[in-house]
């Protein structure tokens, strides 16, 4: 999917994706891109990020990691707006977030390298 | 009144978890239409509910979605019934949108994209109390103008938290909203980005503010979600859920049984011996009876069950085992059918339209049946008590463990056969987990009930009619032809159920079944647990037997080989013959394929598994 014309231009952040956060760790959502973790077709991943979106996964969201399962964090537990998913690795890798501002020290301290830069 | 007018067709649509099942059981009491198995809503529920005007309302309780753009069967289904695509389901005249206070803006996009289908609309604001508790604020009044519907406060799980509702749904205080064309675009990204503006104009406009969180809920999160402590509490859930299942049911199955042999001491100390004494008290009371016995068990499971459900549990445990059920191609979202799989495979397997993608709901499907389900309690608790001492193996009891080993080998075999399946697999579609882990709550009471009882009311119309039907029709069977004058052997050997038998026998031989086995199982056929009655009747018909059950244990212990014994349990692991659940996977399947190689892959397990059984026992005892 084309970039998200609505998107924050705050630039100042870097982007993750969402299953990179860590737990506790607070972002900010700046789109959703058609994830290649999935294999099965365009269908499959535009209809995830379709659902994403009507879940909530909106650029300007505010979410949170709050569980992750064993050692590669698959699947995980976010909240946002109140609500608790649970999805898969390659379900959140659709999902592009920022460390917002006043979250950026975290990021520093946990994001390590695995942060890839948008 | 006029009682040509049909009643008021009214739909409830809203997100999972916003109360919406809660709402209907407030609006339409115990008067609710299940057709005929129920999963956990995904039936199609349907309730009636008086009106003063005497017209009257049909409710109907519509799956949850997310949107109007489905992933799941469920999903599809709302969509279709809401645009009146379902043959048998005219569409809705009104259109009740429950929203769930706390969670505002997911349930009130579904409520945007509702509205565009110009359907007459009211919107249900659920959950108030919780909201006022947790500080949400939302402007009713401007909500409702800016809308352009009705918009009512709930609280669904209150009594008399549904009466302005319902009066305005009685006082037809509701017209359609400003009228879209009634058909459904295309969810193009445009159109979604329109969809977000307008849910923040009126999220602006009600002046909604946010839930405070709740601390605990996080803290209870950190705890059940963690991958060690959380799988931990997971197995010790279940297993105290399964070691209730046997010993709370102890007592009451104690008065059940107590019961139906004094009804059928009483019914042969009152008739005349002969042939319509036998009838009552070794088909009918008998048969029955030794069924109605696992009431307690199957009570017990699905409260457990139905509590685990409500509370916001059995999401979170789907998350903790995606991962392991994911190994053998299975979905976290598998969890639920194949738990319910235990209480009974039927609405298990009508759970499993909860998992979008075909592939997995299919493995789902198939390896339903090898959940230990309550029938074979009556089977397993029968020989494990004739066949195995009740020897002390450390802290444990050597009859538990048996038990426990079936359970255990059911679940392993599933594992297994959906492993395999998964190697055949052709299309590897992707199939999202994207679960919501709802806000723990207490089970509702009044709820829990309700659902028990429709439970109930199924389990006792399948006693009443077709396993005493069944029991009737074995009873004839093996009473009549009458034995020739002379005749050495029981009555029954003669009979036409005796002979079915002797030629079953030739099959059955080599895995160690006699002949009264290779008859309790063609009933067996109808429903697994018949086949303890119709060994029972079996029996019984050579003995004047008035206690079936408590006379079977003593006839097997002293006549059967613990092969034989052992060979019964393999059988029973896999358990092929239940007409119900294959005509069910015909039915979810829409296809004779798959019931049939159901039906093939279990018939030739069961053979499998009790051929090597019988050997090894008999060589190793």
């Amino acid at each position: 999917m084309k970039s998200d014309a609505s998107l924050p231009v705050e630039g100042t952040g870097r982007q993750f994706a969402l299953a990179q956060l860590r737990r506790g760790q607070v972002a900010t959502v700046s789109g959703l891109v058609e994830s290649a973790a999935i294999d099965s077709g365009r269908d499959a991943s535009q209809s995830l990020v379709t659902r994403l979106r009507d879940l909530g996964f909106v650029p300007g969201a505010r979410c949170e990691v709050v569980a992750r399962m064993w050692l590669g964090g698959d699947p995980i537990a976010v909240r946002i707006g109140g609500s608790t998913f649970a999805l898969r690795r390659a379900e959140a890798a659709a999902v592009r977030v920022e460390i917002s501002a006043s979250h950026a020290r975290d990021a520093v301290a946990h994001a390590g390298s695995s942060a890839v830069p948008a | 009144m006029d009682a040509t007018v049909t009643p008021l067709r009214i739909a409830l649509v809203g997100v999972p978890n916003c109360g919406k099942t809660a709402l209907f059981n407030r609006l339409t009491g115990s008067r609710q239409k299940v057709a005929n198995y129920p999963g956990v809503t995904v039936e199609r529920r349907e309730g009636e509910r008086a009106t003063p005007d005497g017209r009257g309302m049909r409710v109907l309780d519509l799956p949850g979605t997310y949107s109007l753009n489905p992933t799941t069967l469920d999903e599809a289904i709302t969509r279709d019934v809401l645009l009146g695509r379902l043959a048998d389901t005219p569409s809705p005249e009104l259109v009740v949108c429950v929203v769930d206070a706390v969670h505002l803006p997911i349930g009130l996009r579904l409520a945007l994209e509702v509205k565009r289908l110009g359907l007459p609309m009211v919107l249900a604001l659920n959950r108030m109390d919780v909201a006022r508790r947790r500080r949400v604020h939302i402007d009713v009044a401007k909500l409702s103008a800016e809308l352009g519907v009705p918009v009512v406060p709930t609280i669904a799980v209150k009594r008399g938290g549904a009466d302005a509702l319902v009066e305005i749904v009685e006082g037809g205080r509701w017209v359609a909203p400003r009228a879209f064309a009634a058909a459904l675009q295309e969810h193009g990204a445009e159109d979604a980005e329109q969809m977000q503006r307008d849910l923040r104009g009126l999220l602006g406009a009600s002046g909604y503010s946010p839930p405070r969180e709740n601390p605990w809920f996080g803290r209870i999160d950190a705890l059940l979600l963690h991958p060690v402590a959380g799988l931990a509490i997971l197995l010790a859930v279940l297993f105290v859920m399964f070691q209730a299942v046997f010993s709370w049911a102890e007592a009451p199955m104690n008065w059940i049984e107590v019961a139906m042999n004094s009804l059928g001491a009483f019914t042969a100390a009152h008739l005349p011996a002969g042939p319509l004494a036998s009838l009552l008290v070794n088909g009918v009371i008998g048969g029955a009876g030794s069924v109605l016995v696992f009431l307690p068990q199957i009570v017990i499971l699905f409260f457990f069950i139905l509590a685990l459900e409500d509370s916001g549990y059995l999401p979170r445990a789907a998350y903790l085992l995606d991962r392991l059920m994911g190994s053998v191609g299975l979905s976290g979202r598998a969890f639920i059918p194949l738990l319910s799989s235990h209480a009974c495979a039927i609405p298990g397997i009508m759970a499993t339209r909860t998992i979008p993608n075909w592939r997995d709901r299919l493995t789902t499907i198939m390896i339903a049946p090898l959940m230990t389900c309550s029938a074979r309690l009556p089977v397993y608790g029968l020989l494990i008590a004739a066949l195995i001492p009740a020897r002390a193996i450390g802290p444990f009891n050597l009859q538990g463990l048996v038990l426990f080993t079936l359970y255990a080998a059911g679940i392993v075999s599933a594992l297994l056969v959906a492993f395999v399946m998964k190697q055949f697999a052709r299309d590897r579609q992707y199939s999202p987990l994207m679960l919501e882990l709802p806000d723990f709550q207490w089970p509702n009471a009044s709820n829990l009930l309700l659902g028990l009882w429709e439970r109930v009311k199924i389990f006792l119309s399948r006693v009443g009619g077709i396993i005493l039907a069944l029991m009737v029709v074995l009873w004839f069977l093996s009473s009549y032809p009458e034995p020739p004058p002379g005749a050495s052997g029981p009555p029954i050997q003669y009979s036409l159920a005796g002979r079915l038998g002797a030629m079953l026998e030739y099959v059955f031989a080599p895995i160690g079944f006699n002949w009264q086995i290779a008859i309790a199982l063609v009933p067996g056929l109808a429903a697994r647990e018949v086949a303890v009655a119709a060994l029972g009747t079996v029996y019984a018909m050579s003995a004047a037997g008035d206690d079936l059950s408590a006379a079977l244990e003593p006839v097997i212990a002293s006549s059967w080989s613990l092969a034989t014994g052992a060979s019964l349990l393999a059988w029973y692991v896999f358990a092929p013959q239940c007409l119900s659940t294959l005509a069910v996977v015909k039915r979810e399947t829409n296809s004779w394929k798959y019931p049939l190689i159901m039906a093939g892959y279990l018939f030739a397990l069961a053979y499998l598994a009790s051929f090597i059984t019988f050997r090894v026992v008999r060589a190793w005892a």
